[in-house]
């Protein structure tokens, strides 16, 4: 398989914008301010069959089309790189390695909309990528890809690096764009969309780091290469980071529809030190866990992880083997998400807390047997009923956890003590 | 809003017509269905944060909130759905989740939100165990509000009153998750000119009203709808009483006034009003000083010393009903045609906060009074002048205190003790009161019916709220009992009675109807209600 996204990364200076040229760097640009107009740009990447690498996985040729073409308003562009989904850190690799990529993707997409600014919100804890990203944008400027009259073809764009504070709320579109509007890190109520109302109330268009820097190579070679790849919905190849007890953990790119079980063993090595794999995170923190049984056939996109009840997400894999106690899983989670629940709305406020502390009580051994339920009937009320996805982030895998290892938790409180660690 | 863009959805299986633009919530209000809310408020933007208005519409997965989810033709919304009820009592147990539920010392207990949607919506024990979270108790905010961060439900309500309505931004949420919380800069004091509606559209007992809290628990309040005497702006307020005494005041909705604010200066100009001790017998002036006489002696003695007294000026106050200016008036002329009449008026200077409810007066009815006779060439300050250049011999002076304005004491003191007689009517023993020759005790606005005019020239209902002491008289009975005495024997004496006279005799008000005014008040030169 090609690689898409990871073409450039093992190659030395690879940050840099002279060797982002020596490997085709910025041609796409080029060929897309001088010989492509808006809508034939946005026809291309439909063709293309690219879906936002965020975790919604929605078409990013249709979100483009969204934004209204005769609006009197200035236009946003913004990439988000506020990565913080529990288990994900593809994006932080792209910043770090390929900075101009995304650059470039994202000149692609704001000419595809004729936004004149674009910004990239990149998650405060990521400095050194911001700087990276910095020191990158300024080569850009200097070379003449961003500016006034880019290549002379009358086409102005300003690019604006913005670090966040550390929130993970923000990497929610619409709390991002609260963020960056200088305002508190809060969602917004939709509608209206961002499409029309986004950035201070202008049409504006969020994408993920990872949707971005796909669009060069897409332009490079053709929406039919990048649509050869995949399967029938999920089109090309897509990152994941894999982490937990794995052998090999790191950042891989893989096509979509690859076999699940395969990619763990194979291609990461399988679970080390001859123990037993107990549950995968398929999609970052904020998705279901699946238990082996579940995994046998599942592929890598969308629709097969769906099949199988969770979501591709992120692409956040996180491997628990036998080891891992799933109360103390469950309880890490919740309270990360009690951490970072924004407080805007009463059922996330309330219920992330709720839930972590009943979570917390069980972990301690003083958890009683109506907990479990109570917690599946918290997160149920949670679940669908928020602001932004947040809450189901919050409420899916607590309700995951207890409805596959609920025998597990229900040792948990009968013993008042783990019944897993002890063997 | 399209007026010419009219849809029909149904709620709860009945048809709505509406028009595009209006939002679920909305349409829902105006057939009398209300959706359970706490963040939603007419007058502010949208925040959607309560989910207390979740409902069910047809075709869509998920629960939508009413609030801010458009009507739209053919829509079908559940209000009362399984579906609905149900993420009713879930949004209540969260937010009862970390509240302290201190209802028995809690001065919102009565007019609560959460007390009131839980009757409605809960009803069952809590199922949280778990230590709840705490948070800022009892802090001040400013001079008029204070603010318990453990019954707060993070409606942001107050947050946008002050970033829409006054614009002064004073507070904002800090913090995250269940440490979320409402605050304000460091050393920073809430006290700008409408603060305390925050404690009116604080749903819960965030935040109270320092001057009420813990006087007196709000079921034993009684609330008589009138309107604030403090300025000619004319804001519709329940004056909430108990024992007879003024506890509160509370702004009433009309969109053609006040929509739902008062200032606080207004809301707390009862104080002033009713203060201090009442006097409770007529008084004239004897060898060595004042002392109390009888109504008859005290009227007799008024009437012979205004007719021995000419030229007369009438200085009536600003917040006497249009009923008591129109006898004044009456009065004034049957004793002494050429009288100088005036309604009290000092103009001060507004902030722009203060200007988007305040008027510069503190006399809501010098219009109206003015409307009724009660008025001259060049105004009260006119009127002042004359008196400080001694032209007139007698005065009758109502309702106000002239010496306590805010200069001239020493000037108005040597003008009053020249005129050869003064008549005094009020219910305390002022300054001024002191140099008259006979003092009149008679009552203070929540004590009066009858009608005020404000600036914009809408006449509205003032009720009696409170009862006057026994030995004090309504002003328009003394008025009434002296055009008898000089021989002008009226037929009416009840308020509705005066204004049946008053629409018949002054031009500007005829054909309005004493009992068609109601509680929004009627403009002049336009019908009743809605102006």
């Amino acid at each position: 398989m090609e690689k898409v996204l990871l073409r450039n990364i093992y190659v030395p200076g690879s940050h840099t914008l002279a060797v982002y040229r020596s490997h085709q760097g910025y041609q796409s640009w080029v060929k897309v301010i001088k010989n492509l107009r808006p809508e034939q740009l946005i026809e291309e990447i439909k063709a293309s069959g690219l879906r936002g690498r965020g975790g919604a996985g929605f078409p990013t040729g249709m979100k483009w089309g969204f934004v209204p073409k005769d609006s009197p308003k200035p236009k946003y562009i913004v990439c988000n790189a506020d990565e913080s989904e529990p288990g994900t850190f593809k994006d932080r690799l792209l910043i770090e390695r390929d900075p101009h990529a995304i650059i470039e993707g994202t000149l692609i997409a704001a000419y595809a909309i004729q936004s004149h600014t674009a910004f990239i919100y990149i998650r405060g804890e990521l400095a050194f990528g911001a700087g990276v990203l910095e020191r990158a944008v300024d080569e850009a400027i200097r070379a003449g890809y961003i500016g006034k009259n880019i290549m002379e073809s009358g086409y102005d764009l300003d690019l604006i690096v913005h670090r966040g504070a550390g929130a993970y709320i923000c990497g929610e579109e619409t709390a991002l764009l609260s963020s960056l509007e200088g305002g508190r890190g809060w969602p917004k109520l939709k509608p209206p969309f961002p499409a029309t109302h986004g950035l201070f109330g202008c049409p504006t268009v969020v994408n993920n780091v990872e949707t971005l820097a796909a669009l060069p190579w897409i332009i490079e070679h053709g929406a039919a290469a990048y649509a050869a790849m995949g399967t029938e919905k999920s089109k090309g190849t897509k990152l994941f980071s894999v982490s937990g007890h794995i052998r090999y953990p790191g950042v891989y790119e893989v096509e979509m529809g690859y076999p699940l079980m395969k990619f763990l063993q194979e291609d990461c090595g399988g679970v080390p030190n001859g123990r037993k794999l107990k549950g995968v995170i398929p999609g970052g923190g904020s998705m279901p866990v699946l238990r082996p049984d579940e995994l046998e056939k599942v592929n890598l996109d969308y629709e097969s992880v769906q099949a199988a009840g969770s979501l591709l997400g992120s692409g956040g894999v996180i491997v628990m083997d036998d080891t891992t106690c799933m109360v103390r899983a469950a309880w890490n989670l919740a309270r990360f998400f009690a951490h970072e629940s924004c407080g805007q709305c009463s059922p996330c406020r309330e219920g992330c807390h709720w839930m972590e502390k009943i979570f917390h009580r069980i972990e301690q051994g003083e958890g009683d047997e109506d907990d479990l339920d109570l917690i599946l009937n918290v997160s149920g009320n949670i679940m669908g009923n928020t602001i932004c996805p947040f809450g189901d982030a919050a409420a899916m895998p607590a309700a995951a956890f207890i409805k596959k290892y609920r025998e597990e938790f229900e040792a948990h409180i009968a013993q008042k003590r783990c019944t897993v660690r002890m063997e | 809003m399209d007026p010419i863009n009219p849809i029909k959805l149904t709620i709860d299986g009945k048809e709505v017509a509406t028009t595009k633009g209006k939002t679920v919530i909305e349409a829902a209000a105006d057939i009398g269905i209300d959706i359970p809310h706490y963040c939603y408020h007419p007058k502010l933007s949208i925040a959607g944060n309560c989910r207390m208005c979740l409902v069910e519409i047809e075709k869509m997965p998920k629960l939508q909130i009413a609030c801010n989810t458009q009507a739209t033709e053919g829509m079908s919304v559940l209000t009362q759905s399984p579906k609905v009820l149900a993420i009713r009592k879930a949004v209540m147990e969260f937010l009862l989740v970390n509240h302290p539920l201190d209802c028995p010392i809690c001065d919102q207990a009565g007019e609560c939100w959460l007390q009131d949607y839980y009757m409605q919506h809960d009803r069952q024990a809590s199922r949280f165990e778990e230590r709840k979270e705490h948070d800022r108790k009892r802090e001040v905010f400013g001079p008029n509000v204070v603010f318990d961060g453990e019954r707060c439900i993070k409606c942001t309500r107050c947050v946008r009153f002050f970033q829409e309505i006054t614009r002064t931004n004073e507070l904002s949420v800090v913090n995250r998750g269940d440490h979320s919380t409402i605050a304000m800069f460091p050393d920073a004091v809430l006290d700008n000119p409408l603060s305390v509606n925050v404690v009116d559209i604080c749903p819960v007992g965030a935040l109270t009203d320092r001057d009420f809290r813990f006087k007196v628990r709000v079921w034993y309040l009684q609330k008589t709808p009138s309107i604030c005497p403090g300025c000619s702006t004319g804001c519709n307020v329940s004056v909430e009483t108990y024992q007879n005494r003024i506890a509160r005041f509370k702004p009433r909705i009309n969109e053609a006034v006040n929509s739902h604010w008062l200032c606080d200066e207004g809301r707390y100009c009862f104080h002033d009003l009713t203060g201090g001790e009442r006097l409770t017998t007529p008084m004239i002036r004897q060898e060595g000083g004042l002392v109390p006489t009888t109504w008859d002696k005290a009227l007799g003695a008024v009437l012979r010393g205004l007719r021995g007294a000419t030229p007369l000026a009438g200085v009536l106050s600003g917040r006497s009903t249009n009923e008591e200016a129109f006898l004044f008036a009456k009065l004034m002329r049957k004793i002494s045609p050429d009288s100088a009449l005036e309604v009290f008026y000092q103009e001060r200077e507004l902030t722009e906060v203060e200007k988007i409810l305040m008027s510069p007066d503190r006399s809501p009815n010098f219009r109206g009074a003015r409307e009724m006779g009660v008025s001259s060439n060049g105004g009260f300050e006119t009127l002042m002048g004359k008196i400080f250049e001694g032209q007139f011999s007698g005065a009758y002076i109502v309702g106000e205190d002239l010496l306590a304005m805010d200069n001239d004491q020493e000037r108005i003191r040597q003008a009053l003790q020249n005129l050869s007689f003064l008549v005094i009517q009020d219910t305390r023993m002022t300054d001024t009161a002191r140099l008259a020759h006979v003092v009149l005790p008679s009552t203070y606005f929540g004590e009066k019916e009858g009608t005020y005019t404000n600036r914009n020239g809408r006449v509205q209902k003032l009720n009696a709220a409170t009862i006057a002491p026994e030995g004090a008289l309504q002003d328009s009975e003394i008025f009434i009992r002296l055009l008898d005495l000089a021989g002008d024997r009226v037929a009416y004496s009840t308020a509705a009675e005066i204004f049946h006279a008053l629409a018949h005799e002054v031009p500007a008000y005829h054909g309005l109807d004493y009992a068609t005014i109601g509680a929004q008040g009627a403009q002049l030169g336009g019908g009743a209600g809605q102006s």
